[in-house]
């Protein structure tokens, strides 16, 4: 009778593991494109950042990552009446902030309500893009609260939110800790629309986001996964953003986190501009402070 | 044009009755002796010239021969063949007892099939599958699968280890009728398509059509499957059953009133849950969680008199799902199953008009509970169907076999209503929907011989879907996506309605005795689809109707064959070519995602376009002697075509298999034991992968090609199986019998998915990607204890 037991647990233990095993698999050679990664919120410079794309295969090291970078595009932003042409800048390469090369803006500044035209020409290519920036959302309140059964060190920002059922509103969120990021971070689910809560008093939670979604050894070493320590001071901008833009966010935080699961269909990414792959969008921007205490 | 034609045949019909001249009918039940079980496709004829029919779905023969004298023999799989000499001055009513053969010799046929089956009738493409012959088979964990055995025959491949579907002919899952005593079970499978939901031991016969569906059935594109179940032992008690490693079964039956009236139940259920608990580390995950399937069958019949027979019989089974963890505070539960209900009335008018009229209950549901924090939602889908159907079979002479009959089924469906609650709130997620139908349909089929060398199976169904309300439409802006209008129908109010005529024909021509070459052609449509959410076949899959944006699919199938018999039937052989044509395909469209589903119709997210499938399959069986089994290969492909999909560009379908091979062989070394061994082969599954990366704020992003470009590697294993019954020396009551199996005997990693793992950190500068293989099922012996008493 014993035997017929560790027989049973033996052919059971062989179901439970997971037989996997690494395969090599020849891809054909991708088509060449280009990237556009760019937006302009309001009272700021507009930014734009253009990378090429790359074999799916081929390991990325220091010096491939510079490669990935386009330097000598010719990159014009327009709010229809004024046109600038936007200037490389590197330093976003020494503080180690992505993107570490963009073309950055002096002259335009972005304002509520308007529309903005993006024109590149690169490597043969001409690019085109427009956006614009919506009204601002505005919270009713922000906090902090502390999760359960984390001796009050950790919690999530909670806020409420009231939504204007005649006003069609999409908007992302960004955190940013005080002395700890050194640039804004998109929320972990980053994108909303209000036709989930449309004209009623939404209270939400916001988690932080993980800047590197592959990073599995950060994220399993990070004690405050998705959330905010107690003591720390963190801003929270609510960015206003148009139908385009919305679904191209949307769109690539779905492939973020489903990308390469085989039971789903692959996503197909809402690029919103014209002879390249990628965004331009806008931002109407709030921000609030949060003292996590 | 179709109309002429109707009318013409029929008037054949009746000249042909009319001019016959002085013959009588003999007809009449066939049962098993012993337990008053009604036999399924018992053979029934005479010779010099052969000439015959077989029993219907409900044991009854009808057979019209010359005034005078006449020798009449039936015979059927496992029991002694019976003859009488007959003399014939007026019509008989004869029913056939035929006693259970213990004795296994070079005689015995092994299918259920009547020995040149292969080459007489005219239908191509069916064929039978006696469930006695299933459970000699090998199997997965020592569980008798109806599903998994008939794919094993040309020209039907499974989805895949862990896929719900099958596929017959390069039709997709959905385009299969699986019929179990006349109710639709609109998900046939158990744990993701590792098991079916048929219990063997509760059911009598199998039947499949592949090729040219005769008018009697509709609805489907592909195929039907018609299952029927036991009726139960009306002469005494009688139990079997099984311990398996992962699930056990009993069936009890009896009679409730001996030779008239009996009962049938059977159940099973799984305990891979309650076996696994122990050897869960405390901190595993899965520690809270169960899964369990159970099904329980159940039936009763009634002769009410010679004339009248009443059954019942209802199948209910359920999959429960709990991913939980009360210490992480989250709760998962996925749940889902089919429960039907039959009532049939089997009514003889005469010797030579057999009747039949059944109301069918059938409901399919899945639900989706989700529980994590302050966040609950919930998801369900589902399907039921209210059915009333008569079917009739008139047998004027030996030359005709008219078949004729009506069905109406109301569906309700519930494509997917999610509700959703954080913190308290309730979220908006749309109004919760259900949409209505009325689907009909009137056929006439006639199935005769024009010469002594010529069978023509002809027949018309007249077909019709309405959708109905209430029902609100809401009208999409094509390039906002926003809704511009709305339009309210009332209930029942006609929302759109579809009506066609589908012609069935096949014709066999003999050449000689032991060959022939068949053909047939089609049409088919179906009016209601599966959405499938991903790109294998889930339970989540989602039953719609056709509807003003979804037009019904139309499907033209064109065969033809060469049949052959050798050796004076031991050995079957045949070729058949097919080639499919399918209309108005659906497939969500590119990128559609939850949201879409808000206050908007399902339909509204759907893309249509067209399929292609053509092939060829090859088969042999031997079906008589110790040593017998077979040996099929496909060659086929299938590709699909939509405007909205790949560019327009044509791409392989999900189930294109170039090649698809099955050897069966089953030895009986002594009548105590007989081993059984099984081998499969086919072309491995279609995938869309990345073709290159690119990265947008700081992380990766898959960009995708060709839909179904690519190729996994070929799919292969082997199977064994023994099956011993000792033979106490005394006859006992109890009487047992183990099975011993062996799955994937050489341990073959059939890839199962292959997917990405992307490690690394942009801004630190290493980025690092490999592809990964899962497989599934590795070497897995397993041991199944049987019992009968």
């Amino acid at each position: 009778m014993k035997i017929v037991y560790v027989i049973l647990a033996l052919i059971l233990t062989v179901f439970m593991l997971s037989c996997q095993k690494e395969v090599f698999i020849e891809l054909p050679e991708p088509e060449n494109k280009l990237v556009v990664e760019g937006w302009i919120e309001q009272d700021q410079y507009p930014v734009v950042s253009l990378t090429r794309n790359s074999p799916y295969f081929s390991a990325v090291d220091s010096s491939t990552l510079a490669n990935l970078f386009i330097l000598n595009a010719q990159v014009y932003v327009s709010d229809g009446t004024l046109t600038e042409q936007l200037t490389i800048d590197f330093s976003n390469a020494f503080l180690g902030i992505w993107p570490f090369v963009c073309y950055k803006g002096s002259l335009i500044k972005g304002e509520v309500g308007k529309s903005y035209y993006l024109t590149i020409y690169a490597e043969g290519d001409t690019i085109t893009g427009v956006t614009t920036i919506p009204e601002p959302v505005v919270l009713d309140t922000v906090w902090w609260k502390p999760e359960p059964n984390t001796d009050d060190t950790l919690g999530y920002i909670w806020g409420i939110y009231n939504d204007d059922p005649l006003l069609k509103q999409y908007f992302r969120l960004f955190t940013l800790r005080k002395g700890r990021d050194l640039d804004w971070v998109p929320a972990f689910g980053s994108v909303y629309d209000d036709i989930f809560f449309n004209g009623i008093e939404f209270e939400f939670s916001i988690y932080r986001g993980v800047t590197a979604l592959t990073d599995i050894e950060a994220i399993e070493n990070d004690d405050e996964l998705f959330a905010f320590k107690k003591g720390d001071t963190i801003l929270l901008k609510i960015g206003s953003i148009d139908r385009e833009h919305y679904d191209f966010w949307r769109t690539v935080e779905q492939e973020y986190f489903s990308g390469g699961n085989p039971f789903v269909f692959p996503v197909v990414i809402r690029h919103n501009v014209e002879g390249a792959i990628g965004v331009w969008g806008g931002y109407g921007a709030s921000i609030y402070q949060v003292i996590a205490e | 044009m179709i109309i002429r034609i109707f009318f013409l045949f029929t008037f054949c019909v009746f000249f042909a009755y009319i001019s016959e001249g002085q013959k009588y009918t003999i007809s009449g039940y066939i049962t098993d002796e012993q337990t008053g079980e009604s036999l399924i496709g018992t053979n029934v004829y005479v010779k010099n010239p052969v000439r015959g029919t077989t029993t219907n779905a409900y044991g009854f023969y009808s057979i019209t021969l010359e005034k005078g004298t006449n020798v009449l023999y039936a015979s059927f799989l496992g029991y002694s063949d019976w003859s009488k000499e007959i003399v014939l001055n007026g019509n008989v009513s004869l029913n056939i007892k035929l006693s259970p053969s213990a004795i296994t010799t070079q005689e015995v046929l092994i299918t259920g099939d009547r020995p040149d089956k292969n080459v007489q009738s005219t239908e191509m493409g069916t064929f039978d599958m006696p469930v006695e012959m299933v459970k000699k088979l090998p199997s997965l964990f020592g569980e008798v699968d109806i599903l998994k055995t008939i794919q094993l025959k040309p020209g039907i491949s499974s989805g895949g280890e862990g896929s719900t579907g099958f596929y017959v002919r390069g039709g997709g899952p959905d385009q299969n009728l699986i019929l179990l005593d006349e109710a639709v079970v609109y998900n046939a499978a158990h744990l993701f398509g590792f098991f079916s939901v048929f219990n063997a031991d509760a059911l009598q016969n199998v039947e499949i059509h592949k090729g040219s569906m005769p008018a009697n059935y509709g609805g489907r594109l592909a195929s039907v499957l018609d299952i029927s179940m036991k009726d139960g032992n009306n002469r005494k008690y009688a139990a079997q059953g099984g311990i398996g490693l992962i699930s056990s079964r009993l069936t009890v039956e009896g009679p409730i009133k001996k030779d008239t009236s009996s009962f049938i139940i059977s159940g099973r259920r799984t305990y891979v849950d309650v076996l696994m608990k122990p050897f869960l580390k405390k901190s595993s995950p899965l520690k809270e969680s169960a899964y369990y399937f159970y099904d329980l069958n159940a039936k009763v019949n009634y002769r009410l008199s010679d004339k009248d027979r009443l059954f019942l019989s209802g199948y209910f089974g359920r999959d429960v799902f709990d991913l939980s963890s009360s210490e992480d505070n989250f709760s998962n539960k996925i749940s889902w199953g089919n429960a039907t209900a039959v009532l049939r009335w089997n009514h003889l008018f005469n010797q030579r008009v057999f009747a039949n009229t059944s109301i069918i209950y059938s409901k399919y549901d899945f639900a989706f509970e989700a529980f994590q924090d302050q966040y609950d939602m919930k998801l369900v889908s589902g399907i039921e169907d209210w059915n009333a159907k008569m079917d009739f079979t008139w047998l004027p002479n030996t030359k005709h076999t008219v078949k004729f009959g009506a069905n109406y089924v109301y569906h309700t469906f519930t494509p997917n209503n999610a509700s959703a609650k954080t913190s308290g709130v309730e979220l908006d997620l749309g109004k919760p929907v259900e949409l209505y139908s009325h689907e009909g349909a009137l056929y006439l089929g006639d199935e005769f011989d024009l010469t002594g060398l010529i069978r023509i199976n002809a027949g018309l169904r007249y077909s019709l879907f309405s959708h109905i309300g209430p029902f609100d439409r809401f009208v999409k802006d094509p390039i906002t996506n926003q809704t511009v209008d709305t339009i309210f129908y009332g209930k029942g109010e006609n929302v759109k309605t579809y009506q066609h005529i589908e012609p069935r024909i096949s014709a066999r021509f003999m050449i000689d005795e032991f060959s022939s070459v068949k053909a047939g052609f089609t049409q088919n449509y179906q009016y209601i689809h599966l959405a499938a959410v991903s790109s294998i076949s889930l339970p989540t899959d989602i039953w719609v109707p056709s509807t003003e944006l979804v037009l019904p699919q139309r499907g033209n199938q064109y065969s033809v064959g060469y049949f052959r018999n050798f050796y004076k039937n031991m050995f079957e052989g045949s070729v058949e070519v097919y080639y499919k044509d399918m209309k108005n395909q659906i497939e969500y469209k590119e990128g559609a995602l939850i949201e879409d589903n808000i206050n908007n119709n399902t339909d509204n997210n759907f893309t249509f376009g067209n399929g292609t499938s053509y092939g060829i399959e090859l088969f042999l069986n031997k079906q008589t002697g110790k040593f017998t089994g077979w040996i099929g290969y496909t060659l086929a492909k299938t590709t699909r075509q939509f405007p909205d999909i790949n560019l327009g560009e044509e791409f392989p379908a999900k189930y294109d298999r170039r090649h698809d091979v099955s050897v069966v062989a089953m030895y009986e070394i002594n009548p105590n034991l007989n081993v059984s061994l099984v081998w499969v082969y086919s072309t491995g599954n279609t995938a869309t992968l990345p073709v290159s990366r690119y990265i947008i704020g700081g992380n990766v992003v898959n960009e995708y090609g060709p839909r179904n470009s690519f190729r996994m590697p070929a799919y292969h294993r082997m199977d064994v199986s023994l099956n011993y019954t000792p033979k106490p020396k005394k006859q006992r009551r109890w009487e047992s019998s183990w099975n011993f199996s062996v799955y994937n005997l050489y341990n073959r990693r059939n890839p199962y998915y292959i997917y990405f793992e992307t490690k690394g950190n942009i801004t630190e500068g290493y980025l690092e990607i490999k592809a990964q293989q899962v497989s599934l099922f590795p070497i897995l012996p397993s041991v199944t204890y049987n019992f009968k008493f």
